[in-house]
């Protein structure tokens, strides 16, 4: 199944730039083409961020899919994704696992980075601590 | 802030996320706290959270399930290179939905803020973590100066063990906030052991 704003054959108008600020009224499940679980939940804290070939598609890809891309040049949590696109949280986490499986993006799941958990809190521990 | 964004050509590697709950009763200080020691002014996003309704147990009905949309506000601090800290506020509601296992899922611990004039506020949350084994700490917001009760008053009115620090902070300053959050990251570290 090809979702609407993926079917290049609909020549819609494609706005050149993203625009700034998305429709407010569109329902979540037409930016979804109708689904409403990701496949695997993402987390809130998930990191996403462009791989290259998102970078070398930027332009070619449209509405949310080019707006999530462009913001993931630099690495964004799932849930700042839909803060920053004014997106429902639940659409930015189903957005961002379809995009990633197009292998425009690629995600970093909280799993401590192949640290210990003991490790992990060790080096918040430090990092909070050099806070002044 | 973000002053380190070079725009390198290179993709970008995305650092490890992990993530601390901040909660509590409505208006109590969560988002205070968060924006207190956040690099960015903290973000809202809207997510829904289903709620079972209350008293609609007659017989031969499903109970009422309402989803309402409540706003989540968080944060974020560099630990370092490889790692980055979220501050989630737990949604200004008493009842919990899917949201609140969202939240929690993978949390290295939560801060749990009381005011003590609405001790009760929290008990919701104490509960949730307790029950689901989540290493936390009760912060008692002292924005208006000094607590009204004893130390030990407020742990008995809380019902909770000596095994759960209870700290006094004030929600906006950044490093009380950040000797809050110390505490829920050490009782994270000593449950483990």
């Amino acid at each position: 199944m090809v979702r609407p704003f993926l079917d290049d054959t609909a020549q819609v108008a494609v706005p050149a730039r993203a625009p700034i600020d998305p429709p407010a009224e569109i329902r979540p499940y037409l930016q979804t083409a109708g689904r409403v679980r990701p496949l695997g939940d993402l987390e809130l804290e998930a990191q996403v961020v462009t791989t290259a070939l998102g970078r070398a598609e930027l332009l070619h890809l449209k509405f949310e899919q080019r707006d999530i891309v462009a913001l993931c040049l630099i690495p964004n949590s799932v849930a700042e994704v839909a803060a920053k696109l004014h997106l429902h949280l639940s659409v930015a986490r189903i957005l961002a696992a379809d995009i990633a499986a197009e292998g425009y993006l690629s995600i970093v799941r909280p799993d401590f980075g192949g640290r210990s958990r003991a490790e992990t809190l060790e080096r918040v521990i430090r990092g909070l601590e050099a806070i002044s | 802030m973000d002053s380190k964004q070079s725009p390198s050509p290179a993709v970008r590697r995305a650092p490890t996320p992990v993530k601390l709950v901040i909660a509590g009763g409505f208006g109590v200080g969560k988002t205070t706290t968060v924006g207190a020691i956040s690099e960015i002014t903290p973000l809202t996003t809207e997510a829904a959270m289903t709620v079972a309704g209350a008293a609609s147990d007659q017989l031969g009905r499903t109970p009422d399930k309402t989803t309402t949309t409540v706003a989540l506000d968080f944060g974020v601090i560099t630990i370092d290179e490889a790692i980055k800290l979220y501050l989630f506020g737990t949604p200004g509601q008493d009842r919990f939905g899917f949201m609140w296992h969202d939240l929690t899922f993978g949390a290295l611990g939560a801060l749990v803020i009381v005011d003590t004039e609405r001790i009760d506020d929290c008990y919701a949350a104490v509960d949730y973590f307790e029950q689901i084994k989540l290493p936390f700490v009760v912060g008692i917001n002292m924005f208006d100066g000094k607590p009204k009760h004893s130390m030990q008053e407020i742990r008995w009115a809380l019902n909770i063990g000596d095994h759960v620090p209870l700290v006094l902070f004030d929600a906006r300053e950044r490093l009380s906030v950040r000797d809050a959050l110390l505490e829920v990251v050490r009782t994270a570290r000593e449950s483990l052991t």
